[in-house]
């Protein structure tokens, strides 16, 4: 057999790896080269999902932000306490009528409060949240703040300041912010706010509790 | 006029080339299905980011929960990627000079969005819902992968209608509590028995539908 002939056959059976070789390389590791999208169908419709891009405008939203001035329907807030957390002019002192102060109301702003709030704050409010140390170590940096970072440091719930105030202050300060705290009103919907201001008002009672404040059947286990 | 006679060597071919006649064929199936297989054309898709946020640093490193930002996941069917203002919930005053947050500032300024490049696109015949998965015990990792380990964001599932199927057809593995649904390091099959996951899925009554007009409608 001449030499050409089998060497050619080699190549070509060398070759053939070729391919497997590509697409186990292709798997292995992440990459930008994807998806490869060979069969279309209609993969790619002509509408507009939520968060896609709509060329028609210059901000090239699909999702069109409400027109100023305008309310869309359901979101009238109408009712001062359940809203701004107000009653005749004053914060309000209570929940809302719309709540129960139960268990589960505390428990869903328990949860709402280590999402949303611990960051800063910490787990127990008295604010030693991550964000928080991580920016008192930034600050902290020998060659002086890291970027430009300023930071003061995150208020603790239990501080005077903020235990006197009323349910529907620290209610506003959630939904709007207060001093460098951003508003959460965007983030955090209305009941869940409620909750995590109930939630507050037991962390601050758990941090100034007696033995008496503990119910007697309960007390074994401290 | 000299007839053409095959050289005596081309009789050695003979059996190579039915080996390989019969052999071709298989190999062409196993090669299209395994190189055209969603795990190889659409899983791992990572594309390069207006903005270099890390996922690993924010979720990993500062613990931060994977709905302070994706806010919409648990009420509506798409987790949104959040506005510029959550990231200048903390970025107005932490790095706040950083040329890796330029893209973000120039955003906040303008009011336009920032440009993030979606990885997880699915076909826009298919409808998935999150809220009817995450208010279920069927956790972001399920999906989404260790994203709290992830310096850039990939696809880590093909996010194919078999790979989608697998868990419809077999939820028990992938339920947790939905106390647990944004704890990534979490995994039931270690933490909880089958028979534990057997009662969520009767407590969260799963019962997973194969039916076409489920996905597709």
């Amino acid at each position: 057999m001449p030499r050409i002939i089998v060497y050619t056959l080699l190549i070509l059976g060398l070759l053939l790896l070729l391919p497997p070789v590509i697409a186990a390389n292709a798997r292995s590791r992440p990459n930008p080269n994807r998806p490869i999208n060979i069969i279309q169908d209609m993969d790619l419709q002509a509408k507009f999902l939520p968060q896609t891009e709509n060329d028609l405008f210059a901000d090239k939203r699909s999702q069109r932000p409400a027109v100023l001035g305008t309310v869309a329907r359901g979101e009238a807030y109408l009712d001062a306490h359940l809203n701004d957390g107000v009653v005749d002019g004053q914060w309000a002192t209570t929940l809302p009528s719309q709540f129960t102060l139960d268990a589960k109301l505390l428990l869903r702003g328990q949860e709402r409060f280590n999402i949303y709030c611990t960051p800063c704050h910490g787990y127990t409010g008295v604010g030693n949240g991550t964000v928080n140390q991580r920016a008192m170590e930034l600050v902290a940096n020998a060659e002086g703040p890291v970027n430009g970072t300023v930071w003061v440091a995150a208020k603790s719930l239990h501080d005077p300041t903020v235990t006197i105030q009323p349910v529907g202050q620290i209610f506003n300060s959630i939904t709007h912010g207060v001093r460098n705290m951003a508003g959460y009103g965007s983030q955090v919907p209305t009941e869940d706010r409620w909750a995590i201001v109930a939630y507050v008002r037991a962390l601050q009672l758990s941090q100034n509790a007696s033995l008496s404040d503990v119910p007697s059947d309960k007390r074994g286990g401290l | 006029m000299s007839r053409f006679l095959f050289p005596r060597w081309t009789n050695n071919l003979l059996p190579f080339i039915l080996v390989t006649g019969a052999i071709m064929p298989l190999y062409a199936v196993l090669v299209v299905a395994y190189g055209f297989s969603p795990k190889t054309i659409d899983a791992g898709y990572m594309p390069t980011q207006p903005v270099p946020y890390s996922h690993a640093t924010h979720v990993g490193k500062l613990g931060l929960d994977c709905r302070y930002c994706h806010t919409t996941v648990e009420r509506t069917s798409f987790a949104a990627v959040p506005p510029t203002q959550t990231c200048m919930n903390c970025h107005t005053q932490i790095h706040r000079e950083s040329p890796k947050l330029a893209e973000v500032r120039s955003s906040y300024e303008t009011g336009l969005p920032i440009e993030w490049v979606k990885v997880h696109k699915l076909p826009d015949y298919s409808y998935f819902n999150h809220a009817a998965h995450v208010n279920r015990g069927v956790s972001c990792v399920e999906c989404h992968g260790r994203v709290d380990q992830m310096e850039v964001v990939y696809r880590h599932s093909p996010l194919a209608m078999g790979w989608c199927l697998e868990c419809h057809r077999d939820p028990i593995d992938r339920l947790r509590p939905v106390s647990q649904i944004t704890n990534l390091a979490w995994d039931q099959r270690i933490e909880m028995t089958r028979e534990e996951r057997e009662a969520l899925a009767t407590q969260y009554h799963i019962n997973p539908s194969e039916n076409c007009s489920t996905c597709h409608r």
